[in-house]
């Protein structure tokens, strides 16, 4: 945007996408709830065939990943790389259609599924109509960052910004041949690829989505606003560049290890296997990296609660990154496949990781845009306290119920036949779901005291026009101060990155 | 002596804390005297509990284990809370430069952290009725009293700012929890090689 000859940043449409994004947080979790409920009492599904398990789960992942996770990877996208770049947004019109054209596509997909219009593929489960509109989407959300990227005034590509481009990257690919399908009507289509092929091929989307949308993108989140929250440069920038390269190589292998002892080949399970326990190397290369960045900033703590969120989402980084390579161990694998333990390994990952960071990078940057002070630091820390609570409670609840799950199916008896039957199984999991629908409540709860905090930030003001500051050494790509446009309550100076 | 210590140790953690953190030898001594007693519990009451109970995994039948089984299991849970006790000391004192602490004797290191397990051990005695949610009820409330001794004490013994201390205290967190994560993975690698529970594989 240019105004009185000045270029500003364009953070109208990164302000909604946050408001998007904490919609979906909510909607997605509250959902979420209820089906940590209808475990436990199957008969909330009310006789519905729209609100039974098996249509509502995939509403839950979809909201979340989709609604909750996308929105927020663009707006943190759309805001960094534009600071980084020290120009405005590339074509900021069609960024704003992507924002809605993305929030509307979550709706009506969700709607879809609801519906029953499933692919019965996890985490692709929506219909090739609604795959077409997603490739779109992502070629409008990759032409406006890449076409950012293009037009820098930066020489060199801030790291964050390769994680987001290998992020608009890889997702492209992973999507658009996974969903490579024959559609028979409206609202069925049947894959191109056949039995195991298809698992495989499922898996090395399933794995990879994790791997470059809820790590990938969540790191160039991490990366980005880590030194700005904490106004410490980032510990060793090289070694965030080679931990993204060996993050990039190694993970796009490691799928078949959702196949374990299913009827794909073995050597492709062990390479499988093998990659994953590679992989800890660059993801903990990475936690390293932001835990020697934030110990310098130790002072900060204390009084900010966005900081909190980030330090915690790092350790649970740590947690799930460790958990997944041993989780990968074919023997290990044996016992957790297919029990709750994975669900416990999968919300460390997205309560603990994806969540925490998301909350911190919120806090950080609606005040920031606002240009006034958070409405109440108070409610922050006690979301803080509430979301550590629900996490743990939650990894915990499944813990036990993973464990308890993995050694009852396994268990035989004299004459070699299963000593529990699949009922007997799950009608002893109820305590551990009780648990669960506890901790979940609490996280919830969390969530809509943020949403509240923010909306109330947000309220009745519009974003602070900020323009590209003067740089002064380009060969270093040194960025200085960003200056207000206008004069404000606010802090929208920020810190040399 | 030693029950009063353990009453001390539980009631007014913080005194022990400052007592170490002064490099009182004699509670410092006391305290690590306690050690073996403490990690000794939990494996004991596990064998007491899978001899009387069995595992109770939550369905019908308890899982019964024949007695060398037992020792086995309980051999190797002792071996993982020394191992565990003994490597969160030492990386405590291998990240006290990062985080500002000064040159703090392992051995008050040693007995800081006795003072920090000593209420999970206590909680072991759940262990005696081996039904797993009933032992994650008891272990959970447990688990934030020994975190809350961690972050209250941690600053106190490295003579560390509180906000340092949290720091710190959340990487040795996350250190705990990875290596309990390591603990269940063992255990389930140990059960597919056929010690332990009888399993189908």
């Amino acid at each position: 945007m240019i105004s009185d000859g000045r270029e500003i940043y364009h953070d109208g449409v990164v302000k909604r996408l946050i408001q998007f994004s904490i919609i979906w947080a909510v909607v997605g979790m509250v959902v979420g709830v209820w089906l940590a409920a209808q475990l436990i009492w199957p008969g909330l599904d009310f006789g519905q065939f729209w609100l039974t398990f098996g249509r509502i789960r995939p509403l839950h992942t979809n909201g979340i990943i989709f609604g909750f996770g996308v929105s927020a990877l663009m707006a943190t996208a759309f805001y960094s790389v534009q600071r980084t770049s020290n120009v405005p947004l590339f074509m900021p019109r069609l960024a704003w259609i992507c924002c809605y054209g993305w929030q509307v596509l979550v709706l009506l997909g969700g709607i879809s599924l609801l519906a029953g219009w499933t692919s019965t593929k996890e985490y692709a489960e929506l219909e090739w109509p609604f795959d077409i509109v997603i490739t779109i989407l992502w070629v409008c959300f990759a032409v406006v960052f890449f076409g950012t990227i293009a037009t820098r005034r930066i020489r060199s590509i801030y790291v964050s910004n390769w994680f987001y481009g290998a992020l608009i990257i890889v997702i492209a690919m992973l999507h658009i041949v996974n969903n490579l399908a024959l559609p028979v009507s409206i609202n069925k289509s049947y894959s191109l690829f056949p039995g195991a092929q298809d698992a495989i091929v499922q898996w090395w989307y399933g794995h990879n989505a994790v791997g470059f949308l809820l790590t990938g993108g969540f790191l160039g989140m991490l990366y980005y606003f880590l030194p700005k929250q904490s106004g410490q440069p980032i510990w060793s920038y090289r070694l965030s560049v080679i931990s993204f390269w060996a993050f990039t190589y190694t993970y796009i292998w490691a799928g078949p290890h959702h196949l374990h002892y299913n009827s794909i080949p073995e050597w492709v399970q062990s390479l499988a296997m093998v990659m994953s326990l590679i992989l800890l190397a660059p993801s903990w290369a990475t936690m390293i990296n932001g835990i020697m960045t934030v110990s310098k900033a130790w002072r900060k703590l204390s009084v900010d609660p966005a900081l909190k969120f980030i330090v915690l989402a790092l350790a649970f980084y740590g947690l799930a990154t460790f958990e997944g390579p041993m989780m990968a161990i074919r023997s290990v694998n044996i016992v957790s496949h297919f029990t709750d333990w994975t669900i416990g390994h999968v919300h460390s990952g997205a309560l603990g990781w994806n969540a925490m960071i998301t909350y911190g990078t919120f806090y950080y940057m609606v005040p920031h845009m606002m240009g006034r002070e958070l409405y109440s630091v108070r409610l922050a820390n006690i979301h803080f306290w509430l979301a550590l609570a629900g996490t743990m409670l939650y990894i915990l609840a499944m813990w036990g119920a993973g464990v308890s799950q993995g050694l009852l199916w396994l268990s035989i008896d004299d004459i070699g036949e299963l000593s529990y039957s699949f009922n007997d199984v799950m009608a002893a999991m109820v305590p551990y779901y009780a648990l669960r629908l506890v901790a979940g409540l609490i996280f919830l709860a969390g969530t809509v005291l943020m949403a509240y905090n923010l909306f109330r930030t947000m309220y009745g003001r519009h974003t602070v026009a900020v323009s590209p500051p003067l740089i002064i050494d380009e060969l270093q790509g040194t960025v200085y101060k960003e200056e207000p446009r206008e004069p404000s309550s606010g802090n929208a100076q920020e810190v040399p990155a | 002596m030693g029950n009063l210590l353990l009453f001390v140790v539980l009631h007014t953690p913080g005194v022990v804390f400052r007592q170490i953190a002064e490099g009182n030898t004699r509670i410092i001594g006391s305290v690590q005297k306690l050690t073996f007693l403490l990690i000794l519990l939990p494996p004991v009451f596990s064998f007491i509990g899978s001899t009387l109970f069995g595992w109770r995994l939550g369905a019908a039948d308890p899982l019964y284990f024949d007695s060398t089984a037992r020792v086995i299991i309980s051999f190797f849970y002792a071996d993982a809370l020394i191992l565990g006790y003994i490597s969160t000391a030492l990386i405590a004192r291998w990240m006290s430069k990062t985080y500002g602490g000064g040159k703090v004797p392992t051995a008050s290191l040693f007995a800081f952290f006795t003072v920090v397990l000593a209420p999970i051990c206590i909680a072991s005695a759940a262990h005696i009725f081996p039904h797993i949610f009933f032992n994650v009820l008891v272990l959970i409330p447990t688990i934030i009293w020994s975190m809350t001794l961690l972050y209250r004490g941690l600053p106190v013994v490295m003579n560390i700012p509180p906000e340092r201390g949290m720091l710190m205290s959340s990487s040795l967190v996350g250190w705990l929890l990875v290596a309990f994560v390591s603990l269940l993975g063992l255990s389930a690698a140990l059960w597919t090689y056929g010690i332990g529970p009888s399993i189908g594989v």
